[in-house]
Order: structure tokens, then C-alpha cells, then sequence
């Protein structure tokens, strides 16, 4: 990984934008596929696809109807002989529309062909609070693909590793679910060099530390790194991992940062009950029972649609001040046997 | 060779059935392709074929319920 | 109906051929399934048998056809091999997907079926997609998409016929309308009188067909198969037909008309097509018989080694989850 720091930053949305560029001048399989992602459509709601159509043609960059299943179906088909689309289902909550093609079939067709076709696709979807969108387009859904043997799902929390794990994921030869976070589009950040990639399965740690280890990715990853001020004003010092692959999660670095801190805070944006995080807490406390400091501690959502109103929606999902509360909480208390 | 007298799996669900009546008399010679035995679902009455032709040899009173895949009676 | 598409003399008798051999598999499957030592749902298409082998004489090996769970006869007909399909409806090792897929999921990609499905309806999307592929590659192959009158009211059919429309992409809806969707009569489940009626909705041909007759049903897929490959897109072909041994093998079949059943199975249209077959001169009684014969000893030979396969080992439960082996 080369150090870039000196070059210009750009946006988590300019990197995945210059992925999908680099990818596609490289390799004419990948074809691209969604609701307004052409050009004259204006490149993406956000623009994320813009530039794409008029650079590879209208063959290779599709506008379609908004109809999410034929979306996925088209994708999984096309990649049965021989292309690699990356398919974008604009907001995480539509993936619902699209269920069938995504858990029962791209996820399942090289089990059940007995490895004799596989689906290598990409699908690009946003999500994630802070506009005001909603019940019905701001959820993290993530638990329910990682639980869907087959499907891999990452989420990147910056633009160097935005644009290495598209490159990655359209190369993989399963399907991918890319999740992107809305208000985090705008980030900036050293850019990657062109073909860098991020090896899927692959955590990071984001910062070392000794006391604490936080583990999370997209949004709450960027909320984490925002408050290891007030966590070092307290004396604790946090190593936050930012696992970027959530399925299959690198348990390799995570349980390393564990044998050392015996205390973890695991953070996501998803409602807290029946996330990611459980299935993390679950296995971090099988392995290291008996060896940890505090029980095994989980910030995530309350369990509730994401509301509306202004100071309901901002109190939803963990920031850096809940964070840091939560990972002094641990770091410092005495814990009695009910963990609170 | 022996040829083992099976109880089959008829429709989406179906667990288990009942031998409702033997067709052919336990000791008899039984011809491949003539009706054996009665067989009730919650879903249908069948009549089920001979596997085999030799002489039947009945492991299973009539009037039971039976799990799919019960060896019922052996053929030889 | 145009004569331009009809059959010539030796692809009927390639039809009948096919027809003969569906006819068998599934006479053989039943018999099977009733000695204990064929274990699944079968979903017998039975009666529905000259659709797939007229279709699939207007198709070469390097099309495709995605098909659903009553779709052993779509398969068969596009080329499956016997052992093959036999030792995965048998879930053995050696079957075309070792034993993991299943009657629902069969896969033979030398063929043309890059995936089965088991979910109404899902067949039209991935067709559509494969057809994207084709399309991409100007290499003039055809997708052929199974479903049934039921899947034509899931959200699905309209959106796959509506992107295929758009896109005028290579393929072809075939809706084999056996006049059940499940347990439900057509007119109760359906708002169009014709299915075929809803191409117009979609901007694409519509057509009609008795499924049943070889000639008819030859000239209709041969006519959409041409219209694909000569880049105009896709078709609607409703073949009309009827299933003999309900939705799945082993129920009562009570909420169908009797006599509807009844009168279909007496118009049967495999010992019709042999007939007139003989009738015309196309083919003797003994060079049929022949046939015939050989695909019993076919069908022998392919449950012999389906039975005789060893069922896969207990790795094969976390093989082929991903690439590589990895887990989550």
C-alpha cells in the first residue's frame, strides 16, 4: 500500500467513481447497471457512475427501469456467462424488493450447481441517517447477507480503501454486497493509486491502542476515529479495528487485538438486536472466555425504525461522543455479572 | 439378490403413511409390476407396485404408520 | 400461423424423438419414486412434453434455456444427460451439481442451462440476463425463459418482460400454461383472458399456441427464435397444455375438475403425435418401436448408475459456499 498522503485528497464518492473508471478501461466484462446511472441521467443520483456511460458506451452502462429484481436478475444472468456487473440498488432498504435474486439466487447458484456456475457481481447500494429520509431508506441490513451463506458484504469507511475494495470485489468471483454510507460520500482522504486493492476478509487497524478494542466499519468506523480525542483525555487508549470486510470478517486480527486489550466495544450502525455485532460478541466470547477483562460490549441502534424528526434521527445511530462514553464505560467500570 | 420393499415419499410433505392393506400374502410369489400393498397419505390412497419378482416376505403388519423409507418387506 | 416455420419431415421425427424420451423419464421417474428409492417432490410435467422438444429443435446446443422445478422436461429435451440428471434427483455425488442442487436446481452448462430455479417466476430476470450477456457479445445466441400461467402474475414476469422489451433483448418468454397455478384455476388466479394478450402491455409479439401440437409449436418457437437472433428482440409465446398428475406427484389432485383432467389425459398428445406420425409416413411402427426401446435401455442404464452413486461426503456441505473455501 503506497503512501499517497501527499496527493490530493478526494472524496469516498470520487474513489469509487475512479474505480469503477479504472476497472472498466482495464477490463471490458464489467458492465455497470441501476436506476439513473448513465449519464444522461445524470451519472448516479449522487454522481457516482458519472462520466462511466459516455467514456464505455450505453451497452456497457445501463439506465433501467426501477424494477430491483429485474436489476439483480439482469446481473446474475449476465455474470453466469462470462461479464462482471456491478449492479447498484440505490437505497439498502430496496434490496428488500430484490430478496429473492439476491439471497436465493446469486448467493446460491455455485452450492447448488455443485461449482459448476458462479455469480462474480457487485452490488452498490447507500444507505445510512443524517437526511432525513426515513423509515424506509436509511437501514442497515447488513446482518441479514452476512447470515446468507455466500454472499460476501463490505463496507468501506474511507476513499483509499473505498476504491480498493471495489476493485477487489468486482474481481471476486462471488457476488459482493458494496455498502456505501450517504453522508460519509463526502469524506475526503489520501487517494489510492490506480489498481490498488483491498484483499476481501481483510480488517485494519485504523489506530493502536491497549486498553479497548473497538470494532466497526463504515460510518461508525469514522465516528470511532472521531472519538479517540475524548477516550485519550480519559486515560483510555482504544485500538479501533475497522473490519471493511464484514462477511466473511477477519477474525485473524480482531482476535489478536482482543488477546491483548481483553475488552471489546463492537460498534455498527444496524440496530444493536440480532446484528453483526451479536455474531462478533458471540464468537469473541466463546473463544476468550474466562480471559476477558469486561463482557463483550455492543453500540449499535436502538431496536426502531430510524425516525424522522431531527433530534430522534440524530440520537439513533452511535456518535463519536456515545462511542467514547461507552468504550470508557468499558475500559474503566467494574462489571457486574449483568454487564451494565 | 434381496430386494428391499420401501415405503415411498409421495408429494412435497409427506413424513410418513400408512400401510393400509397388503395386496399380496406374506410367503407368495410376487411378480415385478403387480400391486403389493396399500399406501395412505394425508394427501392420497396409492396402490404401490412390486420392486422385484421372488417370493415376499412381509416385515410389517398391515395398519401402521410408517416413516418414509421403513424397509416393509424383503424380496427374494 | 406462418408456413415459413413449420417443420420439415426430419426435424418431426427429432421432435418425436425428444417427445418419447420425456415421456419415458417421467413414467420412469413415478415408478421409481413408488419403490421407496427415489426420495424428493416431483413435479411431473407429464402431458406437457411437446412444448420443450419442439423448442428445443428450433435451439442449438449453445443456447440457453433457464427453467423452473416442473422443468425435468425442458432439460431433457435441451440436451441434460440421463446419468447426469438421474444421479442428482438421486442427491448422489455423481450428479450434474453432486447431489447439492437437486431435481429444483439442475445445471449443465454444456447445454445451455446455466440455472434452474425453484422460485415462481425467477426464471424471467436471470434469462434476461443472460440474454444481456449474449447481446453483449453479438454472439446470436438464445435465451429461453420456463414459466407457468401462475408465475405471469408475479412481479417479476412484468418487470422481466418490460426490461426485455426496453432492451430488445434475446429471448424468449415461454409460458407453458398447463391452466393450474398450483392448486388454482387460471381464471381465478389471472386478470387477462389470454397471457398471451399481456405482450401488447410490453410492446413485444404475443402469441398463442396449441403447446400440445408439434407442428404448431415448432413454428411458433422457430419464428421467436429467428426474431432473437436477428436482434428484434423478444417474444411471448403461451403454449397451451395440460399436466396429468397435478401440481406435485403423490397429491389427491381433488381441486381439479375431474372431468377436465379426464378428457385431457384422453388427448394425450404423445400417442396422437405417434399416430399420425405412422398415419403419414413419416416413420414405422418398428423404427418408432426401436426408438422407444432404446430409451428404456437408456433410462436403465441412467438409474442403475444413479442408484449405484455414492451420496457426497459430509465436506461437500461447506464446499463451493464461496471460491476459495473460505467461511464467514
Amino acid at each position: 500500500m503506497s503512501d499517497q498522503s501527499d496527493a490530493a485528497p478526494v472524496t469516498i464518492l470520487q474513489a469509487i467513481n475512479a474505480a469503477l473508471n479504472d476497472a472498466m478501461e482495464f477490463d471490458e466484462a464489467i458492465i455497470v447497471l441501476g436506476e439513473d446511472v448513465a449519464d444522461p441521467e445524470e451519472g448516479g443520483v449522487l454522481g457516482v457512475t458519472k462520466g462511466l456511460s459516455s467514456r464505455f458506451g450505453d451497452d456497457r452502462v445501463r439506465s433501467t427501469p426501477i424494477a430491483e429484481q429485474a436489476i439483480v436478475g439482469a446481473a446474475i444472468g449476465a455474470s453466469l456467462v462470462g461479464y462482471k456487473p456491478v449492479a447498484e440498488i440505490m437505497l439498502m432498504n430496496f434490496t428488500t424488493v430484490a430478496m429473492d435474486m439476491i439471497v436465493n439466487h446469486a448467493a446460491k447458484l455455485r452450492f447448488m450447481s455443485g461449482g459448476q456456475t458462479n455469480v462474480p457481481i457487485v452490488i452498490r447500494t447507500m444507505t445510512g441517517t443524517g437526511f432525513g429520509s426515513g423509515g424506509q431508506h436509511s437501514d442497515y441490513l447488513e446482518a441479514w447477507f452476512a447470515h446468507t451463506p455466500g454472499m460476501k458484504v463490505v463496507a468501506p469507511s474511507n476513499p483509499m480503501d473505498a476504491y480498493g475494495l471495489m476493485r477487489a470485489a468486482i474481481d471476486d468471483p462471488d457476488p459482493v454486497l458494496y455498502i456505501e454510507n450517504l453522508p460519509a460520500y463526502w469524506i475526503p482522504g489520501p487517494p489510492a493509486e490506480k489498481g490498488f486493492t483491498v484483499p476481501l476478509g481483510k480488517a485494519l487497524v485504523a489506530k493502536e491502542g491497549a486498553d479497548v478494542t473497538i470494532v466497526s466499519y463504515s460510518r461508525t468506523l469514522i465516528e470511532a476515529l472521531g472519538a479517540v480525542e475524548q477516550m485519550d483525555a480519559a486515560g483510555v487508549s482504544a485500538e479501533i479495528i475497522d473490519l471493511r470486510t464484514i462477511s466473511p470478517w477477519d477474525k485473524e486480527t480482531v482476535y489478536a487485538s482482543v488477546a491483548k486489550t481483553g475488552r471489546c466495544l463492537i460498534v455498527h450502525e444496524a440496530v444493536t438486536a440480532f446484528g453483526v455485532g451479536a455474531e462478533i460478541a458471540a464468537t469473541l466470547q466463546s473463544r476468550f472466555f474466562g480471559k476477558l477483562k469486561a463482557p463483550v460490549g455492543r453500540l449499535g441502534a436502538p431496536y426502531a425504525p430510524v425516525p424522522f424528526s431531527k433530534p430522534l434521527e440524530s440520537a439513533y445511530a452511535p456518535d463519536s461522543r456515545r462511542i467514547a462514553d461507552a468504550a470508557i464505560a468499558l475500559a474503566t467500570k467494574e462489571h457486574s455479572i449483568d454487564g451494565n | 439378490m434381496a430386494t428391499e420393499v420401501l415405503l415411498p415419499k409421495l408429494g412435497f410433505s409427506m413424513n410418513e403413511g400408512t400401510l393400509t392393506e397388503w395386496l399380496a400374502e406374506n410367503g407368495s410369489p410376487v411378480v415385478k409390476g403387480q400391486p403389493l400393498f396399500a399406501l395412505e397419505s394425508d394427501k392420497s390412497t396409492n396402490e404401490v407396485e412390486s420392486p422385484a419378482s421372488g417370493v415376499l416376505t412381509i416385515n410389517v403388519p398391515p395398519g401402521g404408520v410408517y416413516a418414509v423409507g421403513t424397509v416393509l418387506a424383503m424380496i427374494d | 400461423m406462418t408456413s415459413e416455420f413449420a417443420p420439415d419431415l426430419p426435424t418431426q421425427l427429432e421432435i418425436y424423438k425428444r417427445v418419447a424420451l420425456l415421456k419415458a423419464n417421467d413414467e420412469r421417474s413415478r415408478k421409481v419414486i413408488m419403490t421407496g428409492r427415489l426420495v424428493m417432490p416431483y413435479y411431473s410435467y407429464r402431458g406437457q412434453e411437446v412444448i420443450p422438444a419442439a423448442m428445443s429443435a428450433a435451439l442449438s446446443d449453445q443456447d440457453y434455456w433457464v427453467t423452473i422445478y416442473r422443468g425435468i422436461h425442458d432439460m431433457l429435451a435441451k440436451g441434460m444427460p440421463l446419468k447426469d440428471l438421474w444421479a442428482e434427483i438421486a442427491g448422489r455425488v455423481d450428479g450434474t451439481c453432486k447431489g447439492k442442487g437437486g431435481p429444483m436446481h439442475l445445471t449443465y452448462p454444456a447445454k445451455g442451462i446455466m440455472v434452474t430455479t425453484g422460485i415462481v417466476g425467477s426464471s424471467m430476470p436471470i434469462a434476461n440476463g443472460i440474454a444481456w450477456g449474449s447481446q453483449l457479445s453479438g454472439n446470436g445466441r438464445v435465451t429461453v425463459a420456463t414459466f407457468g400461467d401462475g408465475a405471469s402474475n408475479i412481479g417479476a414476469f412484468h418487470e422481466s418482460l418490460n426490461l426485455a422489451s426496453v432492451w430488445k433483448l434475446p429471448v424468449i418468454f415461454l409460458c407453458q400454461n398447463n391452466l393450474y397455478g398450483e392448486h388454482t384455476t387460471y381464471e381465478k388466479a389471472t386478470s387477462a383472458p389470454r397471457i398471451a394478450d399481456r405482450a401488447v402491455a410490453y410492446n413485444m409479439p404475443g402469441v398463442r399456441v396449441n403447446g400440445n401440437d408439434p407442428v404448431e409449436m415448432y413454428a411458433a418457437a422457430r419464428e421467436a427464435v429467428e426474431r432473437a437472433r436477428a436482434g428484434n428482440g423478444p417474444t411471448l409465446i403461451e403454449a397451451m397444455t395440460f399436466r396429468f398428475h397435478g401440481h406435485v406427484f403423490g397429491d389427491a389432485d381433488a381441486y381439479m375438475d375431474k372431468a377436465q383432467k379426464q378428457a385431457a389425459m384422453e388427448a394425450d398428445p404423445v400417442p396422437i403425435f405417434r399416430a399420425r406420425l405412422i398415419a403419414e409416413g413419416i416413420a414405422s411402427e418398428s423404427e418408432l418401436a426401436a426408438i422407444e426401446a432404446d430409451i428404456e435401455a437408456q433410462l436403465d442404464e441412467a438409474v442403475d448408475f444413479a442408484l449405484a452413486s455414492p451420496f457426497p461426503d459430509l465436506g461437500e456441505l461447506t464446499r463451493d459456499v464461496y471460491a476459495n473455501g473460505e467461511n464467514a
